[in-house]
């Protein structure tokens, strides 16, 4: 019976704390997200483009998200060899004293 | 006896120093208004205690391989944008309401600093990441570390070796967060 009676109580609790989590992930601030304006890069001197750039592969990745939303992941793939060395990176933490 | 006279003289002259100091804080006399600077030597003093903290707790952060990549700056990107760009501004910006109003002003990280120029780019890097990760006390640096894991801000530590680089359409597409209606391109 007391416990039929927190049930409200406890369901609140448990919503506030998915709530927290959920603030500060990516997701959350893809609500009102500013699209990237590739038409930008048309403009762009590609004569000057380095191809092996990250910068220049990070720019090629987002607009190509939308054009060719199946294939960009292969040429992701094709962009970025190393990245599956990179990503070891994500493994590394702080070491404090 | 000579000695004696020394140290008496030495024990006043502490006792003096601390009483003044003591009376010097509770006057209220210091201005705290962030329209008001320090003087030089109240900042010197401050800047010291900032720097020297920060690089003997970052000293021991290891720098993981591979920073310089898309993936690092998509991702630091997207969050540079939303954390911090209002106070550390974005290329094309040369102010802000934030960096108008807070004092200390907050560095303006699209441009090439050479105050840290006799380091090298690890202890540049572990200093970004201690900073973003812990925040600095009264300065309206806030600590990322509760809510962002250390992945998201090595990314933005990795974001933050490119920024200078980058000009204001290179800035916007890396970016945005939001996804390409394919409408450009070749």
């Amino acid at each position: 019976m007391t416990i039929k009676r927190f049930n409200p109580i406890i369901l609140l609790a448990a919503l506030g704390l998915t709530l927290t989590v959920q603030a500060h992930s990516p997701k959350e601030h893809m609500t009102d997200a500013e699209q990237p304006n590739c038409k930008s890069m048309s403009n762009m001197d590609h004569t000057k483009m380095d191809t092996n750039d990250p910068v220049m592969q990070a720019m090629m990745k987002q607009c190509m998200k939308g054009m060719h939303p199946n294939e960009s992941e292969q040429e992701e793939a094709q962009l970025d060899p190393q990245d599956d060395g990179k990503r070891s990176a994500e493994q590394h933490s702080e070491h404090q004293h | 006896m000579t000695f004696r006279v020394y140290f008496k003289s030495l024990v006043i002259t502490a006792a003096l120093a601390l009483f003044g100091g003591g009376l010097f804080l509770y006057s209220g006399l210091y201005p705290m208004g962030a329209d008001v600077e320090h003087n030089r030597f109240t900042y010197w003093l401050l800047e010291t205690l900032r720097e020297r903290s920060v690089a003997r707790s970052a000293d021991a952060i290891e720098v993981p391989p591979g920073l310089d990549s898309s993936e690092h700056l998509l991702s630091g990107g997207a969050d540079y944008n939303d954390m911090c760009a209002g106070c550390h501004l974005k290329p094309g910006k040369t102010d802000s309401d934030f960096t108008l109003g807070l004092y200390p002003v907050p560095p303006n990280l699209t441009l090439a600093h050479d105050e840290h120029a006799d380091a090298d780019s690890g202890q540049i890097a572990r200093r970004q990441f201690w900073i973003i990760k812990h925040g600095i006390k009264a300065s309206g640096m806030p600590a990322w570390g509760p809510t962002h894991d250390d992945q998201r801000i090595w990314a933005m530590v990795a974001f933050l070796q490119r920024l200078p680089d980058l000009d204001p359409e290179q800035y916007q597409i890396i970016t945005a967060r939001g996804e390409t209606n394919g409408s450009s391109h070749h």
